[in-house]
């Protein structure tokens, strides 16, 4: 599955949170990622995609690339044009979606270029023994 | 910390240790081998399970029953204390016998109805989790579960989801109404003043975590300031992987709504 992406684009609704976990998780375990990474890849991919909503996307979906490079994921998520959020509730939410994502995934970046905004996740697989910490 | 303390409930008889006696005990028991010292300190605190599992009584279970659950708790505390920590007996075995509670109510009180061959894989998983990491020493990867307990993958996703529909057996719940009852969260809390101050420089966010029970922000701190896997948060408190992985999505679901309420 080097290399395969996976594209997932879903209404920009909390309610379609689960469904972004299920994918997420359920393609990160055909990587063979652990049970612990498995989990770190739900919260990220949720917490990313309900920042994703906050930024109010003129489309009112929200797509979700996946791309496993190795024992990598990286997860882009789209974000509306405006800019990463608007107004103090969502400003709060995304401070706090930040720290998360920061503590779960490897990599976090928010980026922009003329076809858009996105969050760019990478997680790698940890498979290191409890005992090896 | 006192190592003695009353309080006005009517059922609860004194709750009284003393301090000086308890380091006797454990001296005589680990390095005199001294088996009637555990004995002894088993009885002696048994008022401390016997208070704890009256926290979770009005739950549908026999307080005897979870009397006993609890001593197991208390008896694994007592065999694991480090006697050169400078921390309270009681301090150390609280969240040890609440733990045990816990895990004792893990696989009764769904909160939703979740159907039952969903509620016993999700149980099974978590099982076979607890079972693999301990096995290989490291956490399994979703299609080891499945084949350990000849499933699909999906359904051991399946599971993962479900879990969450799990009421989680909360201390915060358990708080209200009686002053008294705040005894062992304090206690717990107490092991570590420097916590809040840490959180405090270091993110914007103090404010709600207030609104967490002490254990809730012990899992937070573990996971995403000390940065231990959900592997290691479970070994260090000693409770399944599974319910870390609750514990973490239940947190961070209350600290978001608070994050917009406050």
């Amino acid at each position: 599955m080097e290399n395969e992406r996976v594209t997932l684009t879903v209404p920009a609704r909390g309610e379609y949170a689960k469904t972004v976990r299920m994918t997420a998780a359920a393609l990160v375990s055909r990587m063979g990622m652990s049970y612990d990474d498995v989990d770190d890849v739900r919260i990220a991919a949720e917490e990313a995609f309900v920042y994703a909503c906050d930024s109010e996307p003129a489309s009112g979906d929200v797509t979700l690339l996946f791309l496993p490079q190795g024992d990598l994921v990286r997860i882009d998520v789209s974000l509306g044009s405006g800019g990463p959020v608007h107004g103090e509730d969502a400003e709060r939410r995304a401070s706090y979606a930040t720290f998360i994502l920061q503590s779960v995934c490897d990599r976090f970046e928010l980026s922009s270029d003329e076809n858009g905004a996105w969050l760019r996740l990478e997680k790698r697989s940890s498979s290191v023994s409890i005992d090896d910490v | 910390m006192t190592s003695s303390r009353s309080g006005p409930r009517k059922q609860t008889r004194k709750l009284s240790w003393d301090k000086q006696y308890t380091r006797e005990l454990f001296r005589r028991y680990r390095l005199e081998g001294d088996e009637s010292a555990r004995d002894e300190l088993i009885t002696m605190y048994l008022n401390l399970v016997k208070y704890l599992a009256s926290r979770f009584r009005n739950r549908g279970e026999p307080i005897d029953d979870l009397v006993q659950v609890g001593t197991i708790g208390l008896i694994k505390a007592i065999d694991r204390f480090d006697i050169e920590r400078q921390v309270e007996f009681t301090t150390y075995a609280t969240p040890t016998i609440v733990g045990e509670l816990k895990r004792y109510f893990r696989d009764k009180g769904w909160a939703v109805k979740v159907p039952r061959r969903l509620q016993e894989l999700s149980f099974r998983v978590n099982q076979a989790v607890d079972a693999l990491t301990q096995r290989n020493q490291r956490s399994p990867s979703i299609p080891e579960i499945a084949e350990y307990l000849g499933v699909t993958s999906e359904d051991v996703l399946e599971a993962m989801e479900t879990s969450e529909a799990y009421n989680f057996v909360s201390l915060e719940s358990d708080r209200g109404g009686d002053g008294a009852d705040t005894f062992s969260i304090l206690e717990y809390i107490g092991k570590d003043d420097a916590f809040m101050s840490i959180i405090d420089d270091r993110t914007t966010l103090s404010g709600a975590l207030r609104h967490l029970t002490p254990q809730e922000q012990h899992v937070l701190y573990l996971r995403f300031f000390e940065g231990l896997t959900q592997t290691e948060i479970a070994r260090q408190l000693e409770i399944s992987q599974m319910q870390v992985s609750r514990l973490l999505r239940r947190t961070l679901k209350v600290l978001r709504e608070h994050i917009v309420r406050d």
